[in-house]
């Protein structure tokens, strides 16, 4: 027994020893692991059970240039299932139930449910009230979220313009993309903890007002034109046939886009805010070319007004190629020219130029490059190589052929003659002001070249008149009630991009033109894509051209220049053209005007500029370029002005007072309230 | 029995009771803080029932201080003989969970006869060693018996199959044999015989048993897979650090990473909490109750009440080894759970019994 007992201590004592050193390990396990492995295993628990979670912010609103909302975001609920949980708390008459409450049928209720996924969601963006109704069936599992929602009050109004926001807030195209960082605002950054299946745990319930809002962008955008350009163009594209239409209104003075719309014939409403063909798809222009081809020519002095072309009768053997006319003509000038669109004196006018001459004029026109438009995915359009053009590729190009542009480079390459020969950027946003209202961004003219002198930019001006008010002019359809619109038709074939030939009944009919001509405040294009044989660019293009421009100086308040009726005055002998350098000479003022203008916006001369001599129209142009507030007071030319020339220029507005008689007037000072309505008012009396 | 000995009370081993109430509340806190959700919900149920099964764990223990051990050699075969019972009906009938068949639902409880198996397994051998062994100890010829009482429970845990328990059993056995005085030879032959039988034990395990032998000994081979549970259990551990991320303020037992986590993983929650002081601590308290139960072994006035302590102490030893080396990454993961701390009515009980009747070995030296 004692031997026993003493064996069996011992072999305890034994054991016991064993039991220490296991412990020993496992301390010293527990010690590697917590001293040396600790960091690395602790990044990489807080790598597993932390994550950031962005809440998205309210986007900002997106408004007119009169302030009315096209963008809107609403708060909605979005219905969340974890549906593992779901499933083993409720029966199919209850799920049933949900499924009404979510406005789904129980099979596709079911069909979402059954995703291995830890989380699914049931339904997005709801009203509050069909959320809580799901909420009050009262399931285990379905939770809700506040998201917001992207709402266009005025439905497709300007679609292409402001783009499309996606379901989680981010912009997808437009407006909406191009700007996206500043609508989007600041989300909510919060640390959370997430358990092992990725469910955010949060202490409590989060509302996405913590967030920093979305900044608010005002357009260029008028509602009333953009609405009338839809509409109408809507109302033509149906009439003629066509697969689509753009329109664009363009300010040639600043750049501001007013109106920017795309219409297609079959109403699949579902692309519209996801393309924009008036700055994303170019076409080939056909003879609203020849304006450019003129303007080029004329700058360059290989032609001039009056010298006499050959128009080969209609028929012009061209190597082994035949020019056509629409209809035959013997001798023409320049203006007969663009009038009747002869695509012989275009092919002989650009032939004359040769290819280096028209290449650089074109590029100065800024065709072959980006506008620079504020929005994205804006086409190069197609110029080629000028070491690639052929002689009869020169010819073509004349009048328009074997060159794609997309309709705002041609709408900005007509309001650079419009405007006296300066290359603007097109902008479509005005400014952009932070939630609480403070400017984050505003959008200044910004000229990018000139293209022409003034002088031939006023010449073409007169020309193109011709077009709309010319006895044989393509575009009579293009007149606008009691103003003089200057402008060029466009009847391009369509490319089979099959064969690489022309169709020989498939067309694109435009009308790129402006008015008033005689002080442009408005470029106005129409594009009517894929019409039939017939319908030329006077016949189906210009008369939107006449709707929306009529509609368009309506809203704008743009004063008629003479009584209704006077339409034929302007039509322009060739040889009183001669005698329009007086004319010209008036403009070299708007000329040196608009050479300071292309300084850029930024460095604007900081003292105000000398107003005294200016006729009204030219201290409103002076202005204009400087960026100055006018309180005009009398009538005649400016005889005093405050603050003085040379003074610093500050927001103030500067008094201008005009009087008939250099002598007679005396400083005045007028008050300054509400000086812009007094702007507009002193323009339209003085015509 | 029925009257109060005065020296019961007098005698009442208060250090492995202290102990045994220490190691429980620790259990509570961390089943508490596996289940936390955040200050908005409600008690887990499952704190609630840790709670009863402590309870009803403590009349187990008082009551078996107040029960003379030494009867039950008397009832080893027939407890024995009702735990096979029950691990046979839990093979026909079992409820299974995560693809093996463990408990029998009693209604109010899932037994879990596997726990009561060990404590089972315990007597029948010390009711079997209780005869001192020939000159030169135990020979082979007299390891049939104990052979045969182990493999019958052994074979039908392997069957749920519950490695862990299996292996713990195995463990005891060889404990209990090694200080009833197993013939230094025939030992040797034994752990020869056992090396040699592990190919054969390797031909014979379930595929998912054998991925997990692989990935312990590689976890980061498939760290989502099989080695998931090691490197979350690590990740815990290590990222608790010397102190611990305090109360409640863990974040992968309570996030849903670490698995099983009230039950295996029980430590890896309270050291990520208390870090390796509260590891210390906890470890310390097992160290003392071993030690305690190991000081009872040698003290104990009979052969008897030596093995039985001894075969007790083992149980609490080998589990506690077992659990930690695999929370700490040294074992492959066999789901055993941490005496007196993780979550489980069975395991519980029959563990704070099994304290009672060390208790009752310890208290009764005096008595005779």
């Amino acid at each position: 027994m004692n031997i026993a007992y003493q064996k069996r201590r011992m072999r305890i004592g034994m054991l016991t020893l064993l039991l220490a050193a296991l412990f020993l390990i496992a301390i010293a396990r527990l010690i590697i692991l917590v001293a040396f492995d600790g960091p690395r295993l602790t990044s990489m628990a807080a790598s597993e059970h932390s994550g950031e979670v962005q809440l998205a912010a309210v986007r900002g609103p997106i408004i007119d240039r009169n302030g009315e909302p096209l963008a809107l975001s609403v708060e909605t609920s979005s219905v969340y299932a974890r549906p593992h949980e779901l499933i083993a708390s409720s029966t199919p008459d209850e799920r049933a139930h949900l499924a009404a409450a979510l406005g789904i049928t129980p099979a596709e209720l079911d069909r979402r449910l059954h995703h291995a996924a830890p989380f699914v969601w049931l339904a997005r963006h709801l009203p509050l009230e069909q959320a809580q109704q799901a909420e009050a069936v009262g399931l285990d599992g379905v939770g809700d979220l506040t998201e917001y929602k992207r709402f266009y009050p005025e439905s497709n109004l300007a679609a292409s313009v402001v783009g499309k926001a996606g379901l989680d807030g981010q912009g997808l195209s437009g407006v909406e993309l191009a700007y996206d960082r500043l609508i989007r605002g600041e989300p909510v950054k919060l640390r959370v903890y997430h358990d092992a299946l990725g469910h955010p745990i949060l202490d409590s319930p989060l509302s996405l007002k913590n967030s920093e809002p979305g900044a608010r962008v005002e357009l260029t955008i008028d509602g009333g034109i953009q609405s009338l350009a839809e509409s109408r163009l809507a109302e033509e594209v149906a009439e003629s046939g066509a697969r689509a239409g753009s329109a664009i209104v363009l300010d040639p003075w600043s750049g501001e886009v007013l109106a920017m719309a795309n219409v297609n014939a079959h109403g699949d409403s579902a692309n519209d805010r996801l393309h924009n063909a008036a700055i994303q798809d170019a076409f080939e222009p056909g003879s609203t070319m020849k304006g450019l081809l003129a303007s080029i020519a004329l700058q360059d002095g290989v032609v001039d007004i009056n010298r006499r072309i050959w128009c080969e009768d209609g028929r012009f053997h061209f190597g082994r190629f035949t020019i056509h006319d629409d209809s035959p003509h013997g001798w023409l000038a320049l203006p007969d020219i663009i009038e009747v669109s002869s695509n012989i004196g275009a092919a002989k006018i650009a032939l004359s130029l040769g290819t280096d001459r028209y290449y650089q004029g074109l590029r100065a026109f800024s065709i072959g490059e980006r506008t620079g438009i504020d929005l994205p995915g804006e086409a190069f359009g197609l110029l080629r190589k000028e070491s690639t053009w052929r002689q009869i590729d020169l010819a073509n190009h004349g009048f328009g052929q074997g060159i794609a542009i997309t309709p705002i480079q041609l709408a900005v390459a007509y309001a650079a003659i419009a405007n006296g020969g300066m290359i603007v950027r097109p902008y479509v946003v005005k400014a952009i002001y932070s939630p609480d209202g403070a400017p984050i961004l505003v959008h200044t003219p910004q000229m990018m070249r000139r293209a022409l002198t003034p002088a031939i930019a006023h010449q073409m001006n007169l020309l193109l008149r011709n077009v709309v008010n010319g006895a044989e002019g393509t575009a009579r359809r293009a007149k606008v009630d009691g103003f003089i619109v200057a402008g060029k038709t466009g009847t391009a074939q369509m490319v089979n991009p099959a064969t690489g030939a022309y169709f020989q009944n498939r067309l694109v009919a435009s009308f790129v033109g402006f008015l008033p001509a005689d002080d442009p405040r408005l470029v106005i294009l129409v594009v009517l894509y894929d019409v039939g044989h017939g319908h030329f660019g006077g016949l189906v293009a210009a008369p939107v051209f006449s709707a929306i421009a009529s509609g368009a100086v309506r809203e704008l308040g743009i004063a008629a220049p003479r009584p209704a009726g006077y339409e034929s005055a302007s039509i322009i002998p060739i040889d009183v053209l001669k005698h329009a350098e007086s004319m010209v000479a008036r403009d070299a003022v708007a000329a040196e005007i608009a050479d300071d203008a292309a300084v850029p916006a930024g460095s604007n001369s900081s003292t105000l500029p000398d107003f005294a001599g200016l006729s009204l129209r030219e201290a409103l142009a002076l202005a204009h370029q400087r960026a100055l507030n006018l309180d005009v007071k009398g009538s005649g030319w400016v005889v005093a002005q405050d603050p003085p020339p040379g003074a610093p220029a500050g927001p103030d507005t500067v008094k201008l007072t005009l009087a008939d008689d250099p002598g007679a007037a005396t400083p005045s000072h007028p008050s300054s309230k509400s000086s812009a309505k007094r702007v507009r008012h002193a323009r339209r009396g003085t015509r | 029995m029925a009257a109060i000995d005065r020296r019961l009370v007098l005698h009442f081993d208060w250090t492995l009771f202290g102990l045994s109430l220490c190691l429980a509340a620790i259990g509570v806190v961390s089943v508490l803080s596996a289940t936390y959700q955040g200050p908005h919900h409600a008690l887990d149920p499952l704190v609630i029932h840790q709670l009863t099964w402590i309870a009803i764990g403590m009349l187990f223990m008082v009551g078996a201080v107040f029960f003379d051990y030494r009867v039950l050699g008397a009832y080893a075969y027939p407890l024995y003989a009702v735990t096979l019972g029950l691990l046979a009906a839990v093979a026909v009938a079992g409820h299974s969970t995560g693809g093996s068949r463990r408990w029998i639902n009693l209604g109010v409880i899932h037994l879990e006869p596997s726990e009561l198996a060990k404590l089972a397994l315990v007597l029948v051998l010390v009711r079997y060693l209780r005869e001192e062994p020939p000159k030169g100890g135990w020979r082979l010829q007299h390891m049939i018996v104990p052979g045969l009482l182990m493999a019958v429970p052994v074979g039908l845990v392997l069957k749920q199959p519950d490695l862990g328990t299996a292996l713990t059993m195995v463990l005891i056995t060889a404990t209990l044999l090694f200080v009833g005085g197993l013939n230094w030879r025939t030992l040797t032959v034994l752990a020869m015989a056992a090396v040699l039988a592990a190919p054969v034990a390797w031909h014979y395990m379930k595929p998912y048993q054998r991925e997990r032998l692989v990935s312990f000994l590689d976890p980061h081979s498939d760290p989502l897979g099989s080695g998931y549970h090691i490197i979350q259990s690590e990740i815990a551990i290590g990222s608790g650090g010397e102190l611990g991320k305090g109360f409640l303020k863990g974040t992968q037992a309570r996030l849903n990473f670490l698995p099983e986590q009230t039950t295996d993983f029980i430590f890896a929650v309270f050291a990520e909490e208390f870090g390796f002081a509260g590891s210390m601590l906890l470890m310390g308290l097992y160290v003392l109750v071993i030690a305690r139960g190991v000081w009872v072994a040698r003290h104990a006035r009979d052969r008897f009440g030596a093995l039985l302590a001894g075969g007790i102490t083992a149980m609490v030893f080998w589990q506690v080894a077992i659990n930690m080396g695999m929370a700490t990454g040294m074992l492959p993961v066999v789901g055993i759970p941490l005496p007196l701390v993780s979550y489980g009515g069975s395991s519980l009980i029959a563990m704070m019994a099994a304290m009672g009747v060390l208790i009752s070995i310890n208290t009764r030296r005096y008595l005779f």
